[in-house]
């Protein structure tokens, strides 16, 4: 059966191929074991070197090993060819174990003959009352199921199969490795602004790895989202005030020091508690659907995935009494006219506000204002000064000029991904989980025993052997003694009295 | 309603009964230190007896430390290093004592795990804020506590696996060399001690799994993508492949006695990088790392 299973596989006969050797080769656990030492070794360099970034930028940021890192492509080490080779040897390998062992599964057993016994049970039943009694308890009592018996030896066994889930969780492990193949080849995602009102078409620039060999556009115009409103809400998080220094700390944990923790709280301690954009979703010009994005709660439409990954916000601001708006977004500089040095204006916090006291406020938007201290030199270096908070319609003064927030827009910042991948991959994860969980925790028991005469005593010779780790071999073994010697007659000593 | 002052003021008493409370653990599981240390050098079995049982008395004030937090902070307390050091002391100091019902008079694993409990713990209280933060947006998922718990459990019992295992390793040669006994072992103890490590390491494989496969299902909810190679992810896919090669070594005769426990301890250390190296590796180098909450 074995051998014709080899044979289909490699559709060749065995003796004529390297298939023997090779195939040997790769259902072995010995080349599991060395493919998957060599994978750990590249996960570990894969996490000493930042995955995906640029090599100018890389080098920009004080990067060594210069050499190695840009020949040996270790910023992009997991699509190097020589991971993705041993990716496929691993593929292979636990592709040819699981159909290896498919087999195995279904074929009758062959059990050795000759068990060591781990006890020796002496009955009071005559030889015949005595296989059948054994049988009785192993089988009501205990819930053991006979497989085999000869002419001396008799297995039975209970608990869940064992062979099976092994094979099952690696069956699931390949389901979760195609997963990611199909994710690795097919899937694809950008991001996408919202701002309101405005219908937006779902357009990839960047296509997965195959569709880039076909030049196929993917740009889906059948649909597009519509941004209703983009909310933002805030809870207020005290500070605390807590030595930094680790003596302090030991000195306060220790009672050496009399100073107690503190908190307090002031008007800028406020912070993120979720992002919503309320979405239409317009197919062929007419409303399919509406959803509100929230981060851990996407929408899924027609294959697609659109997650809120972050918001964009855009202020409007006059110098003096500039009939003029100047428009800038937050976290990006801006030379206004008349100041000498750039602004640079911090996150605008507006909507709800969950105060500690359990009241709920909306904010009064606002934005904090920073000022470069210097023009020249590379923007990532610069310091700035704090200028202070600046609220809608409010006015800020720098350099002598009355700078006013007179307008916000807030667009939502989406991720979209199509990626196929992702339905396998839960599947071969859930069976991999459900599967190992009963593999590893649960119980499985063979056991093997003789029932023989010697002298006129009846002997029950057991052998058992358990798998998982809910297993209690000792307690079967009681269980079984137990029932089989509970209504004999026992020795016990006589009363003090007695003589 | 309450006025902020009074908030202020009670969440700020709160914590510092915590902080109290914490410090007193990790002294305790100093002292239970100390007093392995001492029954290792005197062979005193008080001392180990004295040693386990104020394990058992850290452990019950971590678990209560741990249910008060969860009040203060009116969630699960894992967000931020502080209190996933704390969990994962408490959760170490448990399974050890859970395991050692049956490890009689031998005390030898206790020094490890009351050493790590300790120093996890200190490091905490000296290093890390206890400041109770709001939840941010990627955590609200119900995948957080399940991912959290089963991640520090894994390791737990990953920890108290190579504390078992390096004892036996420790005192092999000493009882290869003829001695009938040696801290509690005897020869006949050894096979029995590295299966129990591997019993553990089996234990724990489960849950790891469940960890990145619950951490990848939670990105893909939070952020639209599975994997992304952040190191923390990467290398908790090291120490699950390196656990995933001892497991298979412990099936082959030729690898289950010396390769496979120290296949065991490199899973460990592993296991270590994920939870704590990984953070310094990031900062090091500047990765930048999805988990950075968890700093």
């Amino acid at each position: 059966m074995q051998e014709s299973l080899k044979k289909r596989f490699f559709n060749l006969p065995p003796n004529v191929c390297t298939g023997g050797w090779l195939y040997k080769k790769l259902s072995s656990l010995t080349t599991s074991i060395y493919v998957l030492g060599l994978m750990a070794v590249f996960f570990v360099i894969g996490t000493i070197f930042p995955q995906g970034e640029s090599f100018s930028e890389y080098v920009k940021s004080g990067g060594g090993f210069t050499f190695f890192v840009e020949n040996l492509g270790l910023l992009d080490l997991f699509v190097t060819p020589v991971f993705l080779i041993l990716s496929a040897v691993l593929l292979i390998n636990l592709a040819v174990c699981v159909y290896d062992r498919y087999a195995p599964l279904f074929a009758k057993r062959v059990f050795q003959r000759g068990f060591s016994p781990d006890k020796t049970i002496y009955l009071t039943h005559g030889i015949a009352g005595a296989h059948v009694e054994v049988r009785r308890v192993l089988k009501e009592d205990l819930g053991f199921k006979l497989i085999f018996k000869d002419s001396e030896w008799i297995i039975m066994e209970k608990g869940l199969p064992m062979r099976l889930l092994t094979w099952a969780y690696h069956a699931g492990l390949l389901l979760c490795f195609f997963g990611l193949v199909l994710t690795y080849l097919f899937a694809f995602e950008d991001t996408m602004t919202l701002s309101p009102g405005k219908l937006q078409p779902i357009s990839m620039k960047e296509p997965g790895r195959v569709q880039s060999l076909w030049k196929s556009s993917h740009t889906d115009r059948s649909f597009g989202l519509s941004l209703d409103e983009f909310s933002a809400e805030y809870v207020q998080a005290p500070r605390l005030d807590y030595p930094k220094d680790k003596l302090s700390r030991l000195a306060m944990g220790l009672g050496w020091k009399g100073r107690e923790v503190a908190l307090e709280l002031k008007d800028d301690s406020i912070a993120p508690k979720n992002w919503r954009s309320r979405v239409r979703v317009i197919k062929d010009g007419v409303f399919a659907e509406a959803h509100t994005i929230e981060i851990n709660d996407p929408l899924r439409f027609e294959g697609y995935t659109f997650y809120q990954t972050g918001y964009e916000q855009k202020l409007k601001v006059r110098v003096d009494a500039s009939p003029i708006l100047l428009e800038t977004k937050t976290g990006e500089e801006i030379f206004l006219p008349g100041i000498e040095n750039p602004l640079k204006f911090g996150d605008l916090k507006t909507g709800a506000l969950y105060r500690l006291d359990g009241s709920v406020d909306r904010l009064i938007p606002f934005t904090t204002v920073k000022q470069a201290r210097d023009a020249n030199g590379p923007k990532d270096k610069r310091s700035y000064d704090d200028l202070g908070r600046l609220e809608q319609d409010g006015s800020i003064t720098v350099d002598g000029r009355r700078i006013t927030l007179a307008g916000i827009e807030e667009s939502a910042v989406l991720s979209v991904r199509r990626d196929p991948g992702v339905n396998l991959l839960w599947t071969g994860g859930f069976i991999t989980l459900i599967a190992m969980a009963l593999r590893f925790y649960g119980g499985f028991y063979t056991a093997a025993y003789r029932v023989m005469e010697a002298d006129g005593i009846t002997l029950l010779e057991v052998c058992l052997s358990t798998k998982g780790l809910w297993t209690n071999r000792e307690s079967i073994l009681r269980r079984l003694e137990y029932s089989l010697t509970r209504d004999d007659l026992k020795l016990t000593p006589l009363p003090d009295d007695a003589g | 309603m309450l006025n902020y002052e009074t908030i202020l003021s009670r969440d700020a008493f709160l914590l510092s009964v915590e902080l109290r409370l914490f410090w007193i653990i990790a002294l305790a599981y100093g002292l239970a230190f100390i007093l392995y240390a001492f029954h290792i050098v005197t062979r005193a079995i008080p001392a180990g007896k004295a040693a386990r049982s104020i394990m058992w008395a850290a452990a019950f004030l971590h678990v209560l430390l741990i249910i008060f937090r969860t009040f203060e902070g009116g969630r699960a307390p894992f967000q931020t290093l502080y209190e996933s050091l704390s969990w994962f002391a408490c959760m170490t100091a448990l399974v050890y004592l859970f395991v050692s019902r049956d490890l009689k008079k031998v005390y030898l694993p206790g020094i490890f795990v009351s050493g790590v409990t300790m120093s996890v713990s200190l490091y905490a209280l000296l290093s890390r804020t206890p400041a109770i933060d709001p939840l941010s947006p990627p955590l609200k998922s119900w995948w957080f506590e399940w991912h959290v718990i089963f991640a520090f459990f894994s390791y737990a019992v990953f920890v108290v696996g190579a504390a078992i295992e390096a004892s036996h390793l420790i005192v092999k040669p000493f009882l290869k060399r003829g001695y009938d006994r040696c801290l509690g072992f005897t020869p006949g103890m050894m096979d029995k001690f590295h299966k129990k490590a591997h019993r553990l390491v089996a234990f724990g494989y489960p849950l790891l799994t469940f960890t990145i496969i619950s951490g990848a299902a939670w990105a893909n909810e939070a952020w639209g993508k599975y994997w992304s190679w952040d190191p923390k992810e990467t290398w908790s896919l090291a120490t699950w492949t390196v656990f995933t090669i001892y497991l298979h070594c412990m099936t082959l005769e030729r690898f289950k006695g010396l390769p496979a426990s120290v296949i065991n301890l490199a899973g460990f250390a592993f296991m270590l990088m994920t939870f704590l190296g990984v953070n310094w590796l990031a900062k090091l180098l500047g990765i930048p790392s999805l988990h950075v909450y968890a700093v």
